[in-house]
């Protein structure tokens, strides 16, 4: 056992030494986490409150960081069900990646708002024993855990056969891990005693996956698994966003979160922050590690760069019509000119539009043009931020009236909320470093191997 | 009399009881004012003298922490986890010269916009009217708040869960007494009672004092079970205005869900549409 250690311990730091960036890197993002740990412990020690700027204001950036990270989730869930449902194939290589990184998202967000919660042990008790039909909150609790299982299971069906190639590559404890998370075995089992096959092609049926173009003979098993997993996650996160945006455009107490438009404006954003996402994720992958883009792939994050930009142009308009229909709505109007003048105009013209809109436009389109990666790469990083500011503005200023009149000397977030919230984006990036360095994540320049 | 029970025939009798049922299934149709049994709570402002005895009243009744400069006479006060009551000064926008102490708790909505709102019904609208939040299931998610149209419903962040007024339901329920602050009251500001009676007594003073100007309670948020008289119209005086819809519309929720559904269908017809127009063999 201890030669086991000092061996392992030996190969540890020589590690460390030959890379000493990745480990400089893991170690800033654990100290992240610590941060993030230390803002909960004391929340528990003292109160909650130390995660409110206002006690008026009681949803803050733990909310709007949930909507943001769930909102990413919806994203990477709709591009990567480009290639593996949609059959389109130039798509297929970054599904492994987007449906991990959708899994991760959505987990951290959750995380968001459970600690924003008072008493999250209770939820799942009293949401089963005194259900509330007519409560989106409610709904929502019913809706996620669907969408986060079947992504789980689409992405492990899609890592499945790289994870037993490395089980077999490997010797000892790492073999028997990989073998453990690829169960070999369970799959002969499971075909010998359920009849999948039928199964099988009465799914690919009624969901259209035939249309699609992608037919039963030509996939093996588990792609074909993944395929019919991958379109209930499509469907159920398409559900479950929905009801995430009912939460805000239900409360009619709340105008600026209240009405049939903003549905729509969820859906934009979140296809927005799949693509952002994805072609973040990958090209800083590929350049960390110093690796050449494949050709195929470099095409695609080019087309996803010029949708983007095509978004991006549909969203700005409608950013002015619902703000211009607002402002002679007097419920919604004050909240409005509190964003075009008062103290969130900052974060409204240069973060929401500048930053999250126009630059990334002229950006995209040059950088699609030029064919140059950093470009997009740029571009991305700034809708998302840009995205992240929207949401926080979103959920804050709607706050503000009726019950604060004369206005607050500031509405940043409390310092401890934002420790809190770089501990989750420290775990975030740490579970997705982790997953590039040790699940098949990669993109194979191969056209149907996913 | 004994005609006249023969005269209900069986087809007259099943009407009535048709008619019994529907009336049950469909609910009160009556105004909320006529319902018998339910209890109402009336604020008139042109007698407040600003005492602020009922919030120290409601305090103690409920045991809720003391801050002493809040009970000082002209401080003005916030709806807190601690502080289920106010009362503040309050000056008509349009007539600076006239001004009045407003007493302000939770309004006890006919339909409750925090009770449609709670993931886990913690909070209830029990028969006679009182609306209770059940803080053995609260998860404190403050979604009620967000959703109140007068933004009651407030935080303890100690207990960890949402508190507010309940119309003393406990007092009158057990010891048939009136609500600790309408108890308290030395100046007959407050009463309490049946509602239609409440609503009776209003619409007198309404008519014979010429201050009051206004009944809150009557329309706001659909009708709440809390009355208050004023001396002007609620957004002159600086109160919270509810917006003028019933905020508890289950029809319109399924309105905003259609939207939702249908944005993301649209979403998804996109998507297929991408598909198709570029297929798999472009560049
Ligand atoms: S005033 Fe607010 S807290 Fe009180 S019953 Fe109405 S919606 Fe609920
Ligand atoms: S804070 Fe409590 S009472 Fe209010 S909606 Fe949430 S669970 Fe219900
Ligand atoms: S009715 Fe009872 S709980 Fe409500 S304000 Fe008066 S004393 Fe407080």
């Amino acid at each position: 056992m201890k030669r086991l250690i000092k061996e392992n311990l030996d190969l540890l730091l020589n590690d460390m030494e030959r890379f000493p960036g990745y480990y400089v890197w893991i170690g800033t993002l654990i100290a992240l986490i610590v941060l993030g740990n230390y803002a909960l412990l004391m929340s528990l020690i003292y109160s909650l409150e130390i995660f409110e700027f206002s006690i008026k204001i009681p949803w803050g950036t733990m909310v709007s960081n949930y909507v943001f990270l769930v909102g990413s989730s919806t994203g990477l869930c709709i591009v990567s069900s480009l290639g593996l449902v949609f059959g389109l194939k130039r798509y297929e290589p970054i599904a492994k990646r987007g449906y991990f990184m959708a899994l991760i998202t959505i987990i951290f967000g959750m995380a968001s708002i459970m600690l924003h919660l008072g008493h999250p042990e209770r939820s799942p008790i009293y949401s089963a024993l005194t259900p509330n039909l007519r409560s989106a909150m409610w709904w929502m609790g019913i809706v996620y855990p669907p969408y986060i299982a079947s992504l789980a299971v689409c992405f492990w069906l899609l890592a499945r056969q790289g994870l037993a190639k490395t089980a077999r590559e490997s010797v000892g404890l790492q073999s028997k891990i990989y073998g453990l998370m690829a169960l070999e075995g369970l799959k002969a089992y499971l075909y010998r005693i359920l009849p999948l096959e039928r199964l099988e092609a009465k799914t690919y049926r009624l969901l259209p996956l035939e249309k699609m173009g992608l037919a039963l003979d030509s996939d093996g098993a588990d792609l074909r698994w993944a395929r019919i997993i991958g379109a209930l996650a499509l469907i159920s996160g398409l559900l479950a966003y929905t009801v995430e945006s009912t939460l805000f455009a239900h409360a009619e107490a709340r105008p600026f979160w209240y009405g049939a438009l903003i549905p729509v404006d969820f859906f934009l954003g979140a296809a927005l922050c799949g693509l952002a996402w994805i072609m973040a994720a990958g090209i800083i992958t590929y350049k960390v590690k110093g690796e050449v883009i494949p050709a195929r792939l470099r095409d695609l994050f080019y087309e996803m760069a010029q949708i983007l930009a095509l978004l991006l142009s549909v969203e700005l308009p409608f950013i002015a019509y619902k703000m211009g229909h607002g402002l002679f709505e007097p419920a919604k109007g004050k909240t409005i000119m509190l964003l075009l003048k008062g103290p969130f105009s900052p974060a409204f013209w240069v973060f929401e539009i500048a930053i999250g809109i126009v630059l990334p436009i002229f950006i995209l389109l040059y950088a699609a043009r030029q064919k140059k990666m950093t470009g997009v790469l740029v571009a991305s990083v700034m809708v998302l931020i840009g995205y992240f500011v929207k949401r926080y503005v979103f959920v804050v200023a709607s706050q503000v009236y009726p019950v604060i009149t004369k206005g607050l000397p500031s509405y940043l977030p409390a310092f401890m909320e934002v420790l809190l919230i770089i501990g989750i984006f420290g775990g975030l990036l740490l579970a997705f470093t982790l997953g590039e360095e040790y699940l098949p994540l990669k993109d194979e320049d191969k056209p149907v191997t996913l | 009399m004994k005609k006249a029970a023969e005269k209900i025939d069986r087809r007259k009798f099943l009407k009535i009881m048709a008619g019994t049922s529907a009336y049950a299934a469909l609910g009160p149709v009556r105004p909320a004012g006529a319902q018998p049994y339910r209890f109402g709570k009336l604020a008139d402002t042109t007698r407040c003298i600003g005492c602020k005895r009922c919030m120290s009243a409601c305090k103690r009744w409920n045991k809720l922490k003391v801050e002493r400069d809040e009970l000082v006479s002209d401080r003005e006060t916030h709806l807190s986890a601690q502080n289920w009551v106010v009362v503040n000064f309050r000056a008509d926008t349009m007539n600076r010269t006239r001004r009045t102490y407003q007493h302000w708790a939770c309004q006890h909505c006919i339909q409750p916009a925090c009770a449609g709102a709670c993931p886990v019904k913690a909070i209830t609208k029990l028969p006679h009217g009182y609306v209770v939040v059940n803080e053995k299931k609260c998860i404190g998610c403050r979604y009620c708040y967000q959703s109140c149209p007068f933004k009651v419903p407030q935080f303890d962040f100690e207990k960890r869960v949402t508190r507010k007024c309940t119309l003393c339901f406990d007092r009158i329920l057990i010891n048939y007494s009136k609500p600790a602050c309408v108890a308290a009251c030395p100046a007959g500001a407050l009463s309490f009672g049946y509602k239609h009676e409440m609503i009776l007594e209003a619409k007198k003073r309404l008519y014979k004092v010429k201050s009051a100007k206004h009944i809150l309670g009557l329309k706001e948020a659909g009708g709440t079970d809390m009355l208050t008289i004023l001396t002007a119209k609620p957004e002159d005086l600086g109160l919270v205005v509810a917006p003028p819809k019933v905020v508890n519309q289950n029809l319109d929720k399924l309105r905003i869900t259609a939207a939702g559904f249908m944005s993301a269908s649209a979403l998804a017809g996109m998507m297929y549409l991408y598909r198709t127009l570029t297929g798999n063999n472009s560049r």
